[in-house]
């Protein structure tokens, strides 16, 4: 057998404990592959569970495991870090657990949370140095300003209250439901310093602030909102949506003008 | 291509309960060792923390996904990204593994078992020479404990390690603990392992213990155990001062107990030379 041929059969059996051992390879083999195999899983079981221990908590170690495992079987990793095994494992979720979108919505904050962690370091902008960017901007310029966000941002709509399920959790006081937010919310992650943190805002700010992540100018968020609110109030609601944003430390740069490609 | 600094004492891995205290530089090692895979992320804690433990210790690093034994070949992207860690810390050595960890579709995360053949010979050496020249310095490699042998070997373990050394100049990192499992799951002798490889290449010794059973495990969550103190002392009558730590990843203890492990590979190395002198 080739190497290569080796290396697919062996990884096979990692995978699959069903798939027939080769004539060639005895009983011997077959419980040192057992080894492998069982190692594979726990690693990668215990791998998602640590990026996800409050959904663990939330559904319950063995509900946990399933998922876990049900996302390895379909999707068995490719990259060479583990860091990133819980990518997708959040479609997972939803898909197991549709009934019930807070598990989801919480495997997303604490996924966020996990990549937050170790996005890349830059500083913030703050509100001298959007002040000073900005301090020739013309009627022209606001329209078409652009922001940069902190690499480490993330922002979903949540159809539960995710952070008192969060915090409830850290307590180790699962309650018997998940809170249902007072309004719509979406839930925004970024990083502080060295910390990952996350904030809930109204639904309306998190649509307009995921719209400008995705490359939309001030000028049209202040349409969108023109047609949502009066006049004076619309530009009030924008002005004051930038400005918690940039207090929140989540903007890192502006620009204005037509988009640079890329 | 840069060879590897002459260097030994005794150090212990960079684990997360133990950050704050190798961060304030108390603890009495002579070098830590990291798993470079943590580290090669964009930024945030885990690049402050190690930025801070470098200001204080020479550090070596541990690599775990080199998958040098892939039919298919070096993972070009991770060899830079692990070079832009080697060039933001400048350890004292890179390691890898002698296995392989992946193919073209899947990765195990786990350092898989070769067949010790000619072909595997020269992917591995083919593979070890690409990475050596992308990173611009000789590595080291460490014999795994490993769990099945096939019967395609044409050749023992360590002749397919010296020969290794023999066409690619790389190192070898010598786990004790790795040689002990391994002679006990294929029968081998582990004295015939220590007295077939190239002695002089060792620049770093492993220790750490395994949980027994009719099959040895390498699992790193006990104390090293009384044979493979045995076997340590056997190694480095043969290599000399070497650079020696005992890894811990599953249950891991206080420092103190760790510190007091390591005295014992202290205490068996400084023994050893005084036979020596
Ligand atoms: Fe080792």
């Amino acid at each position: 057998m080739s190497l290569a041929a080796l290396q697919q059969e062996f990884m096979g059996h990692v995978l699959d404990e069903e798939r027939p051992l080769p004539r060639h390879w005895d009983a011997r083999m077959g419980e040192g592959l057992a080894i492998y195999r069982n190692a594979y899983r726990t690693r990668l079981i215990d791998a998602l569970r640590e990026t996800s221990p409050k959904t663990a908590l939330w559904v319950g170690d063995e509900a946990f495991a399933q998922a876990a495992a049900h996302r390895l079987i379909l999707h068995p990793p490719q990259g060479w870090t583990l860091d990133l095994i819980g990518e997708g494992f959040v479609e997972t979720l939803e898909e197991l657990f549709a009934a019930d979108p807070d598990v989801a919505d919480l495997a997303w904050l604490e996924w966020a949370m996990h990549l937050a962690f170790t996005a890349p370091d830059c500083p913030p902008m703050d509100a001298a140095g959007f002040a000073e960017a900005t301090s020739d901007f013309g009627e022209e310029d606001w329209a078409t300003m652009r922001l940069a966000f902190m690499p480490s941002l993330h922002v979903r709509a949540v159809s539960r209250d995710c952070g008192a399920l969060w915090r409830a959790l850290e307590r180790e006081e699962p309650p018997a439901n998940a809170p249902l937010p007072e309004s719509p919310m979406h839930c925004i992650v970024w990083r502080e310093g060295l910390e990952p943190v996350f904030a809930q805002v109204p639904a309306r700010d998190g649509n307009h602030l995921a719209a400008m992540r995705a490359g939309s100018s001030f000028g049209e968020i202040c349409a969108a909102l023109a047609e949502e609110l009066p006049a004076d109030q619309a530009a009030a609601e924008a002005g004051a949506m930038l400005g918690d944003w940039i207090g929140r430390g989540i903007v890192q740069g502006v620009s204005s003008g037509l988009p640079v490609a890329g | 291509m840069s060879g590897i600094p002459s260097f030994h004492g005794f150090g212990l891995g960079l684990r997360r309960p133990h950050y704050s205290a190798f961060m304030a530089g108390d603890v009495p090692v002579d070098f830590i060792e990291i798993i470079s895979e943590n580290y090669m992320v964009d930024g945030g804690r885990p690049l402050a923390v190690l930025d801070a433990v470098r200001e204080r210790y020479p550090v070596a690093m541990h690599g775990v996904s080199l998958s040098v034994g892939s039919a298919q070949g070096v993972d070009w992207d991770y060899l830079a990204r692990l070079k832009a860690l080697a060039e933001r810390i400048e350890p004292l050595w890179m390691s890898d593994h002698l296995c392989w960890t992946r193919t073209s579709a899947h990765n195990s995360h786990d350092l898989l078992p070769l067949p010790y053949t000619a072909e595997a010979l020269d992917v591995v050496c083919a593979n070890l020479a690409r990475a050596q020249d992308a990173l611009g310095r000789e590595l080291l490699l460490e014999n795994p404990s490993s769990y099945c042998s096939f019967p395609d070997d044409e050749m023992a373990e360590w002749e397919f390690l010296s020969e290794v050394c023999r066409r690619t100049g790389c190192h070898l990192l010598l786990d004790v603990n790795n040689v002990y499992v391994s002679a006990r799951n294929h029968g081998f002798a582990a004295d015939d392992f220590l007295a077939g490889i190239p002695m002089e290449r060792v620049r770093q010794i492993h220790l750490a213990g395994h949980t027994p059973g009719a099959i040895l495990i390498d699992t790193h969550d006990r104390e090293v155990c009384d044979d493979v103190w045995a076997l340590y002392a056997e190694a480095i009558a043969m290599t000399g001062p070497v650079a020696t730590m005992i890894e811990r990843d599953d249950a891991i203890p206080p420092l103190p107990v760790l510190l007091a492990e390591l005295d014992v590979a202290r205490d068996i190395a400084a023994q050893t030379e005084r036979r020596a002198a």
